[in-house]
């Protein structure tokens, strides 16, 4: 599949990357809101792994603009804020909220579990 | 000079000396056959009133116990020595009120009623001329008051401390929500990398035990860390409840495998079948993994812990007991502050967490007094499902 990673730490979206790469996922890493929505028009993923907290949007604020130019992809949201709201917010949008940490080989899992 | 204990000072300001201790021995075998009757008044009193009912969870095998402690508390006040060991015996008692949560205005109403009552008793009597009757009374008046000092000290000592707590709690609140969130990411990097390569060596088919070792240390450590950022994390907010019936058999069968204990550890569970727990089950879990994960670190990680679940009354109380060395006198006021750790390892707020929580259920945790090793008691009391 493939899997566009969202997260401002650039080592962290790196990992996550090559982690769904040794699962034998294809992928592409961004670091703020908008680069991962031009990504995401030009090379439509699968599905999209994202931070909560970007630094130019919210992951929320990501997703919806991603339905909104017809990016159909399956969302995941991983998150160190685990307060009530936030995960409210984060699965209003549809998406699979996944706490942080994330042990390396749950990931995976993740991608591949059912939709 | 010697500055005074609270006892000496107390006794000083009222005129309380050994000639009042002596009046209270003679007056003692007066009262003596009526301390029964004083005794049975007391808990009347206190069973018609519903704020003062409240604190006495343990329904009327609780009362009867209690009655057996007031007895003595009664008989010791007449026969004294008024002494330093004196003051240390009234001033646990006062520590189980702060406890059991008993409004401090109860400590005056209740008292008052010993006072009318042992009054009332020497009023009638005729041992004493008219002089040595006053004189008695006085001393004992003068030992009630000196009885509510040392209450409302205790009390005041046991806010004091928690409301230390609540203080290094709100501290860390702060705190913890600022660092924790910024340590995730990097522990994150340090987790995936590790885990990266320890793949690719596999990969390429290196096999070489001091890098597997390293890779090892690093993942153990980074789970520590993580635990000690997702404690935090819980302690620094307040969860809603959410709380049902649940088995207990089946929680604690949950609890065990969960603290990952070492396999020199063995864990005997007792929990009769049928007893439920009206609880969070999630979150009572973490008070019991916390509680094993301390029973195996002061074993050394050899030995036996033992949990018995027991249902009293409208109560359910579940005791961790480990045969470990114990937890030392000096500290054992201390341990469930937040922060507070004899451990070097320890993060400090495993228990405090575990309080955080039992207090959350209207439940208590408190290290019981043991021969041998550790006993923690968790009293989870019923609040909506019926026992």
């Amino acid at each position: 599949m493939r899997v566009l990673v969202v997260d401002d730490n650039v080592s962290l979206a790196e990992n996550l990357a090559e982690l769904l790469e040794l699962g034998g996922h294809s992928t592409s890493v961004a670091t703020t809101g908008a680069s991962a929505l031009a990504e995401a028009v030009s090379n439509p993923p699968d599905v999209v792994v994202t931070d909560y907290r970007l630094p130019d949007m919210s992951g929320a604020v990501l997703l919806r603009s991603l339905r909104a130019a017809g990016v159909d992809a399956h969302a995941i949201v991983i998150s160190a804020h685990t307060d009530e709201d936030t995960i409210a917010e984060a699965r209003l949008t549809g998406a699979t909220f996944v706490a942080k940490p994330v042990a390396p080989d749950a990931l995976g899992r993740l991608i591949a579990g059912p939709r | 000079m010697q500055s005074l204990t609270f006892l000496e000072n107390v006794k000083a300001y009222v005129g309380f000396d050994d000639a009042s201790s002596a009046l209270l021995l003679q007056a003692h075998p007066v009262v003596a056959p009526r301390f029964g009757p004083i005794v049975d008044d007391f808990y009347a009193t206190i069973e018609a009133h519903a704020g003062a009912r409240a604190a006495i969870k343990g329904g009327s095998a609780q009362i009867e116990r209690l009655k057996g402690s007031l007895l003595r508390w009664i008989d010791e006040m007449f026969r004294g020595p008024h002494d330093e060991a004196y003051f240390q015996r009234r001033a646990r008692i006062g520590h189980i009120h702060v406890k059991i949560d008993l409004p401090q205005v109860y400590m005056f109403t209740a008292m008052d009623r010993i006072r009318v009552q042992t009054q009332s008793v020497l009023r009638e009597s005729t041992a004493f001329d008219a002089d040595e009757a006053k004189r008695v009374a006085t001393a004992l008046d003068q030992i009630l008051d000196i009885e509510l000092a040392i209450m409302l000290e205790t009390y005041r000592e046991d806010l004091v401390a928690k409301n230390r707590t609540a203080e290094r709690l709100a501290t860390i609140g702060q705190l913890a929500a600022g660092i924790g969130h910024e340590l995730r990411n990097p522990l994150g990097v340090v987790e995936s990398s590790a885990f990266l390569v320890t793949r690719r060596l596999e990969q390429l088919q290196v096999s070489d035990p001091s890098v597997s070792r390293h890779m090892e240390k690093i993942a153990v450590e980074v789970q520590r860390s993580n635990k000690t950022i997702s404690d935090l994390l819980e302690l620094a907010r307040s969860r809603p409840l959410s709380r049902r019936a649940v088995a207990a058999r089946a929680l604690l069968d949950a609890a065990v495998p969960a603290a990952n204990l070492p396999a020199g550890v063995s864990v005997d569970v007792d929990a009769p079948a049928g007893l439920t727990l009206d609880c969070d089950p999630d979150q009572l879990t973490r008070v019991l993994t916390n509680l094993l994960i301390n029973a195996s670190q002061a074993m050394g990680g050899q030995g036996r812990i033992w949990i018995d679940a027991r249902r009293e009354g409208a109560v359910a109380t579940l005791i961790v007991r480990d045969d470990g060395p114990g937890v030392p006198a000096d500290v054992r006021p201390r341990i469930f502050e937040a922060l507070f750790t004899t451990k070097a390892k320890g993060n400090g707020l495993g228990l405090a967490l575990c309080r955080r929580i039992a207090e959350a259920h209207g439940g208590t945790v408190t290290l019981e007094d043991s021969e041998r090793g550790a006993a923690f008691r968790v009293v989870i009391p019923d609040v909506g499902a019926a026992p």
